[in-house]
């Protein structure tokens, strides 16, 4: 399925991209991906296609806010029931059998407030579903979630889509559940910027916006110097790098690497790079390293290998962390 | 006088000894001033009524003729303007909650403005509207529409005096449903009429029942509007008036307990509605 929405207000958006299976939109918070879902729902005024000719009661569409917005007044299986139709016995028989492919039938009889934020999120899911949508829309699904619960939550969520074989777009900024999808849409500046499977996407950046999105900290400039058998050596403001790729000769590239493929070396064939910065984050250290014409490289190391500030080091990166994308020097920082 | 006042205090002292049992142990107990202050409050707040309790002669209450008719047009007109004020208070609280637009500052203040119009103000205005020779009273008289001194006029007087009040209340019970929910249910196939009914008002009832309460309270003690628009038919309000310059202050008596009797069961019904916990 293709959709495309274009809206003016609160936020300028013309999007288009794929929906196979569980895709995730991936932005930064304000970047629109709700406007985007509450306009697919027929909640915001926008143009585009399909349902757009629909009132919002008619979409067939399952929205599952953030926070998830159940019934408060309604016990979790008149939750489940109410887009139903019928007698009130065929609906709770429905409801609960909705509620018992999520193994949720146990919790029929409690009330919103007395069942976990994950739990929640299933009743939401079960009461989406009731209607047979032909898109299931989850804005930011593992947002309320606290970290003990996250994997689980949402391991279950993600199964409970897949076995309802409804296609599902969920808008989020974690990059986890992200690598968890089948396809990732990235949102940028308004516009899907690059979409393929996370494989795809979260290792072939396509732009600077891109890689920046997918949080590589480290986005620089490099020319090519010899390529050849699928590898490029790299000149890259003095250093010299490696890439996986094959390039010609003097092509000007952008280089996107991420902070935790970057690591050190006691001596290398370049000149060495100063440690400026360092920083504690739980078990790794966070250093920032200059060279003599590289601004700034940042690299997210095991505490155990780390100097102080003013060492000299030799960074490296395996190739493969070595992620190549068309240069748009208008999003590089010079 | 004495022997009076000895009762008024035994009955102040009564009522804070009341008070400080009736606070349930679980509770974290409140500090000895806040008790104090309250009971006092409580105290000063009961006071002319315990003053009626002292001075009805309990022995010698007789009714007034016309005393039991006031009673039945009091509860039953008031009835019926609750209906009317419910029938358009409503829409308009839930378009005031639920819609901006410009000059919406102005619709506040026109909502506000029978709240301040001073009742006797408001009663000479609507005879203004609505009397024998007033723009739209001359022509609703021709359509057969009385509005002075009539079952309707004093339907429209007590109308006035409640609309806002309901108006005001139900407005905030609105605006305490969180549109997202109304927003969820339109995406779960409900049409409006379906979300007003299934989430909004169950949502909003104990915003909405306070309003009600505040309405009949309202209407059902509303004086000085009726008193100028609809002397008669006469409730219980103007009938009190009625008896005292009439006959006296004794005369007052046996109506104003019947109007406690008839008046304080529904606001007491739907003021414990609203206290009591929602289970969710």
């Amino acid at each position: 399925m293709r959709l495309h929405y274009r809206l003016q207000h609160p936020v300028r958006l013309d999007v288009s991209l794929r929906l196979d299976g569980f895709t995730v939109l991936y932005g930064q918070s304000g970047s629109g991906k709700t406007s985007l879902l509450k306009a697919i729902a027929g909640l915001l005024p926008a143009v585009g296609t399909p349902w757009n000719e629909l009132p919002a009661q008619r979409r067939p569409i399952g929205y599952l806010p953030q926070g998830c917005a159940l019934f408060p007044h309604l016990r979790v299986w008149q939750n489940v029931a109410f887009a139903l139709d019928g007698t009130r016995v065929w609906r709770r028989a429905r409801a609960l059998q909705l509620l018992d492919n999520l193994d949720m039938a146990t919790l029929a009889e409690r009330w919103p407030s007395e069942i976990s934020g994950g739990q929640q999120q299933r009743v939401a899911l079960a009461r989406a579903l009731a209607r047979q949508p032909q898109l299931l829309l989850l804005d930011e699904p593992t947002s309320a979630l606290d970290m003990m619960a996250r994997e689980d939550v949402m391991g279950e969520l993600i199964d409970g889509i897949r076995r309802s074989g409804v296609p599902a777009l969920a808008a989020s900024h974690d990059l986890h559940l992200a690598s968890m999808a089948d396809s990732i849409a990235l949102l940028h500046a308004g516009q899907v910027i690059q979409q393929g499977s996370p494989a795809q996407v979260i290792h072939r950046p396509v732009s600077a916006a891109a890689a920046s999105l997918l949080g590589m900290r480290n986005i620089l400039k490099a020319t090519v110097l010899v390529s050849e058998n699928g590898q490029s050596e790299l000149d890259c403001h003095g250093w010299r790098l490696h890439a996986a790729a094959t390039l010609p000769a003097g092509t000007r590239t952008g280089v996107a690497i991420p902070a935790e493929a970057v690591t050190l070396a006691g001596n290398g064939p370049d000149r060495p790079m100063t440690v400026t910065r360092l920083r504690q984050e739980g078990f790794f250290t966070r250093i920032w390293l200059q060279g003599e014409s590289l601004p700034s490289l940042e690299a997210l190391l095991p505490q155990t290998s780390v100097g102080k500030v003013g060492d000299q080091c030799w960074p490296q990166v395996a190739p493969a962390h070595v992620h190549l994308f068309t240069l748009d020097a208008s999003l590089i920082p010079a | 006088m004495g022997a009076s006042k000895g009762n008024i205090a035994t009955v102040a002292a009564g009522i804070a000894y009341l008070v400080s049992r009736l606070a349930p142990s679980t509770m974290h107990r409140p500090t000895g001033w806040i008790v104090l202050t309250g009971t006092l409050a409580l105290a000063v707040l009961m006071l002319p009524f315990a003053g009626l309790l002292f001075a009805t002669p309990w022995l010698h209450l007789h009714l007034q003729a016309g005393d039991g008719a006031a009673i039945g047009i009091s509860v039953g007109y008031t009835l019926v303007a609750l209906l009317i004020v419910v029938i358009f208070g409503t829409p308009l609280a839930w378009w005031l909650a639920r819609h901006s637009f410009r000059g919406k500052l102005l619709v506040d203040a026109l909502v506000l403005l029978p709240l301040l119009a001073p009742p006797l103000t408001m009663g000479l205005m609507l005879s203004m509207v609505f009397g024998p020779y007033g723009w739209a009273g001359e022509p609703l008289r021709r359509l057969g529409l009385e509005l002075t001194n009539t079952p309707q006029a004093f339907v429209l007087a007590q109308v006035y005096g409640a609309v806002p009040y309901f108006v005001v209340t139900a407005r905030a019970a609105f605006e305490g449903v969180p549109q997202e929910l109304e927003h969820m249910a339109l995406t779960l196939g409900r049409g409006p009429w379906s979300i007003f009914w299934r989430i909004t008002l169950p949502l909003s009832s104990l915003g909405l029942a306070s309003g009600l309460a505040l309405a009949w309270v309202r209407a059902m003690g509303e004086f000085g509007i009726v008193l100028i628009v609809a002397y008669f038919p006469q409730g219980i309000p103007v009938k009190l008036w009625a008896n005292l310059q009439d006959s006296g202050l004794d005369a007052t008596y046996p109506l104003l307990w019947l109007f406690f009797v008839v008046a304080l069961p529904l606001p007491l019904a739907l003021g414990l509605l609203s206290r009591r916990q929602p289970v969710y």
